[in-house]
């Protein structure tokens, strides 16, 4: 019984992780500002360390949120930054 | 027969959760002293009074202006990313809340059994605090990116370069403190300097892992993302109200928690001669109140430098950190890897 529910909440963590992290990865492709493209992908990576640490491998989850998340995420943002772009919202002319 | 019924109430799953949230409470109103100290602290070193109106010595004068910032009005920029602007402030507190979760804030002796006073006690809590607090950088970037000002952008380039370059020595330090020790758990590392201090085994490692942490957290030599003087102030320019004072605060509870992870890495943790712990009396406090007094004369040392060495230019802050801190932490590595294989320490 116990551990029924345990499946059954498990499943629910789940499905709701996964939702998250196809949403954000969709997002990431099909958004027209490039920063909130690098910004959802940072997310759907963070989220990829969830499913880890719930499939029991704690180690690559968090190594995950260390080299996906601090390293390749932050140069990720580091290079647009280096393109040219107006920022913020469009048509502004700052 | 004292001793079961301690641990009993000490792994219920309520008082964990009741010693969580006072754990919550402790950073929070740590960094309000902190604030006050600092204020006084830079008031006196520059001849000058500080907050002296509000409470004995100003000392409730953050509270003050807490409430002076809960009720300004909640201003946004009309060509700001006003998304990002809002979840700016969430990602940036969300990180320094997941550090805390790993970091520990002393340890109980009962009868000469220790018990360390942390969140979640985990294998990898180590690498998990570095990867967590490397996430503030996304957040702060999100302060600055959205606010769409010119300075508010300058400070986020500066920052993202700054970053880049002190996360890899910072990382190598602790990568050679952790193979001393042989384990990644920031509780087995801190019980395993009981006799002699990482400090005293590693001083080049110290000295690179002070400097790297204090670049980390935006503290004063390295406070190039905010730079009052150029920037008007930086990444949080366009700011107002709680937003700026969550942004405000996010830096002093990472100040806390770095110097938390100074002392913890390598300044000796809690551990006392086990003749003050086996004292029942002195076990249940002493050992985190010394704890908490080493972490506090660091955070002394971290604001005194703050008025002792002037702001670097962002480019001999890159060049600090990729000709000098690497290489050095290189030779630390070496030197802990000598130390650990070669003498057996």
């Amino acid at each position: 019984m116990v551990s029924e529910m345990v499946g059954i909440i498990e499943g629910i963590i789940f499905l709701i992780v996964a939702l998250v992290l196809i949403s954000f990865a969709i997002l990431s492709v099909v958004t027209r500002d490039i920063v909130r493209a690098a910004l959802a992908l940072i997310i759907s990576m963070f989220t990829v360390a969830a499913v880890y640490i719930m499939l029991n491998a704690q180690f690559l989850g968090v190594v995950q949120i260390l080299v996906y998340v601090g390293a390749i995420g932050v140069l990720i943002l580091f290079a647009v930054m280096l393109t040219k772009k107006t920022m913020g919202r469009e048509n502004n002319d700052q | 027969m004292m001793s079961s019924e301690v641990i009993d109430i000490l792994f219920n799953p309520w008082v964990r959760t009741l010693i969580g949230l006072c754990l919550i409470g402790v950073v929070f109103g740590g960094a309000m002293v902190v604030v006050w100290f600092e204020r006084k602290l830079s008031g006196d070193i520059q001849f000058r009074l500080g907050p002296k109106y509000v409470g004995p010595f100003g000392m409730f004068q953050l509270v003050a202006d807490a409430i002076k910032l809960m009720t300004k009005e909640d201003l946004i920029p009309s060509k700001a990313d006003r998304l990002l602007f809002v979840s700016a402030p969430i990602v940036l507190m969300g990180s320094v809340f997941l550090m805390l979760v790993a970091i520990p804030f002393g340890a109980v002796f009962v009868n000469g059994v220790e018990y360390p006073i942390v969140g979640t006690e985990m294998d990898i809590s180590i690498l998990y605090i570095e990867a967590v607090s490397s996430i503030s950088i996304i957040g702060a970037f999100m302060y600055a990116y959205s606010s769409n000002n010119k300075y508010s952008l300058l400070g986020a380039f500066r920052n993202f370069a700054r970053m880049i370059g002190y996360e890899v020595p910072l990382g190598i330090t602790i990568v050679s403190v952790a193979i001393m020790v042989g384990s990644l758990n920031i509780v087995e590392i801190a019980q395993a300097q009981s006799p002699i201090w990482f400090i005293f085994l590693q001083p080049l490692g110290f000295i690179v892992f002070f400097i790297a942490l204090m670049a980390d957290m935006g503290r004063l030599p390295f406070d190039q993302n905010e730079s009052e003087e150029e920037l008007v102030a930086g990444w949080i320019t366009e700011y107002t109200g709680m937003r700026f004072g969550l942004g405000f605060f996010a830096e002093y509870i990472h100040l806390i928690l770095g110097s938390m992870l100074v002392v913890l890495l390598f300044l000796g943790g809690w551990n006392l001669p086990s003749f003050l712990t086996n004292v029942t009396i002195l076990g249940i406090f002493l050992p985190t109140l010394f704890y908490l007094l080493k972490v506090a004369l660091v955070i002394l040392t971290i604001i005194m430098l703050r008025w002792a060495v002037p702001r670097f230019r962002i480019d001999q802050v890159v060049d600090l950190s990729w000709k000098r801190l690497l290489p050095l932490s290189l030779l630390n590595l070496g030197w802990a890897i000598m130390l650990g294989i070669y003498l057996g320490m």
